[in-house]
């Protein structure tokens, strides 16, 4: 357990940078070195983030935290639906190898589509809004996480599996206490590149699709105003937002999951 | 040259080996694209949302054959993107592989720069997009900006992780013996990060991929894979929208299967660089 003054002193090594970046980029722009509609002292950016906090619409509600809000929903719906599902189907492509003969084809040629591709169809389909966004976050998810499955499934030692089975372990033991324990750490992995890539995909998506709210929205909609404080002030959020989203949350699954079962693959 | 009856019968096996394959590749692909047609023709899905793939096919050889200036529209559309990609990739190696280095001889400057990248690299690359259409404006330059920002900061984090991480046993080894740093740098440093450049330059060319269809439909004028699905949104030129995304798709597998996954293991088997997993 590292003491506190190391811990004060790791974060204030790793902010002091960042701290001086800004500085330099607020004198550039103080100083008229760069336009300063093109790039706006940070801290001006900053306090438009925090204008948009306070401001309501007319039913009350902060602005900003509405348009977090609402990439927030589309999101972890999208990405949800993903992970059942590609869990699902990654898992079956791991235990039959007709399963796998048929959908490897699909997945591989699906894998290196960019999410975003899907948008334009499916805004015919579906329409501009939600439906739309939802799905394109579920595509970008769905494919690395059914191929990371799949993959970590499939890497299972038959001996394992053999060792279980002439111990008496019937189908569903094999499958709890063996498959799924083994999988575990390719599985995390699969999610945690399908979040991203369904984050990344979300925000460009909103800036084709959605109609009202949405962070990629936000900053998209304020370019037509040249409201360069709104994009940038909208950058830095959804830096710090995804930092820790990465750092707090899924650091946390990893602790409390495969790293306790001693399963983290080392890349 | 001498034909041995037994290679020549080794090298049968092997195209029959690899025509099995390609073929259990295909059936799967082929029975999506039959039970995707049947449901068009059994009127389950209306054909002007979802085309049958005979129709989609049709589309295909007109925009192959209709030309602008003597040459196929697909072609211009492909090649568009090609050179976008390939110029915003390539200025990411140069600077991401130099700052990569950088970073990863001298402590100082990567203590400075390593938090900023970390901080950088989660910002989804088109978020760059609506800052470089007021700085740059529509067209090429916003389009190559952001394909190589899309590429340039995971570039620079794996090169300056593959330098630190090289083995201290065989700095000190070649420092024993007598090497300079600029032998250290070349014979050491070098080879002993190529494994993680190489991991980036993987991962900076799937980034840089989805930045520029991105890129393309938020900010192209009038070419490019992205742009070509994106405008016929508006003209509800559904078959052409099709056309683009199966291009997009088959473009995207051939870089990553044909190009990326055998030059990775060309120069890292090669070199018995091979990681342990």
């Amino acid at each position: 357990m590292p003491s506190l003054t190391k811990r004060l002193g790791d974060s204030a090594s790793l902010l002091a940078p960042l701290f001086f970046a800004f500085l330099v980029w607020e004198a550039m722009s103080r100083l008229k070195l760069i336009n300063p509609i093109l790039l706006p002292p940070p801290s001006k950016a900053l306090m438009c983030m925090y204008r948009l906090l306070i401001a309501r619409t007319p039913d009350g509600h902060s602005i900003l935290l509405m348009h977090i809000y609402h990439s927030f929903y589309r999101l972890l719906y999208g990405f949800f639906a993903a992970a059942v599902i590609g869990v699902a189907l990654g898992l079956a492509m791991g235990m039959n190898k007709y399963v796998y003969g048929y959908f490897n084809p699909i997945i591989s040629v699906m894998v290196p589509v960019p999410g975003i591709t899907w948008a334009p169809i499916l805004i015919l389909w579906l329409g501009f809004g939600d439906p739309t966004i939802i799905a394109v976050a579920f595509i970008a998810a769905f494919f690395p996480i059914v191929y990371n499955t799949a993959a970590g499934a499939r890497s299972i030692s038959k001996e394992l599996i053999w060792a279980t089975q002439t111990m008496g372990a019937n189908g569903r033991t094999i499958f709890f206490r063996v498959l799924l324990p083994w999988s575990a750490a390719y599985i995390l992995t699969g999610l945690k590149l399908g979040l991203a890539r369904s984050w990344r995909t979300l925000i460009a998506v909103e800036m084709i699709a959605a109609t009202l709210w949405g962070l990629g929205y936000m900053i998209f909609d304020a370019r037509e105003f040249l409201l360069t404080d709104v994009i940038y002030g909208g950058i830095i959020l959804l830096a710090v937002i995804f930092f820790m989203i990465e750092n707090v949350v899924i650091r946390a699954i990893e602790e409390k999951t495969i790293e306790k079962w001693g399963m983290k693959i080392e890349i | 040259m001498k034909f041995e009856r037994r290679s020549v019968i080794s090298i049968l096996e092997n195209v029959k080996k690899s025509l099995t394959e390609a073929f259990s590749f295909m059936l799967p692909l082929l029975s999506i694209v039959l039970i995707w047609q049947l449901i068009v023709e059994l009127k389950i899905i209306s054909p002007r949302l979802l085309p049958p793939p005979s129709e989609i096919a049709q589309t295909f050889l007109e925009l192959s054959s209709q030309r602008t200036g003597g040459v196929p529209i697909l072609l211009i559309h492909l090649y568009k993107s090609f050179i976008r990609i390939a110029l915003g990739l390539s200025a990411a190696v140069l600077f991401g592989v130099t700052f990569g280095m950088l970073m990863g001889v001298n402590r100082v400057i990567y203590r400075m720069l390593q938090p900023i990248i970390s901080f950088l690299i989660p910002i989804p690359t088109l978020a760059w997009v609506p800052i470089l259409l007021i700085w740059t404006g529509i067209g090429d330059k916003t389009i190559i900006i952001t394909v190589f920002l899309g590429a340039f900061f995971v570039i620079v984090y794996n090169t300056a992780n593959g330098v630190r991480n090289v083995d201290r046993h065989l700095i000190w080894a070649a420092q024993i013996m007598g090497a300079n740093k600029w032998t250290l740098f070349t014979k050491v440093l070098l080879p002993g990060s190529l494994v993680s450049v190489i991991t980036g330059l993987r991962l900076a060319v799937g980034y840089s991929w989805r930045a520029l269809v991105g890129a393309e439909m938020l900010a192209a004028t009038a070419w490019g894979l992205g742009y070509m699905v994106f405008a016929a949104r508006a003209l509800m030129a559904v078959n052409v929208m099709f056309v683009g995304l199966i291009l997009i798709m088959v473009t995207g597998f051939i870089m990553e299967n044909c190009i990326m996954v055998p030059l990775q293991r060309r120069t890292i088997e090669r070199w018995g660089m091979v990681r342990e997993m």
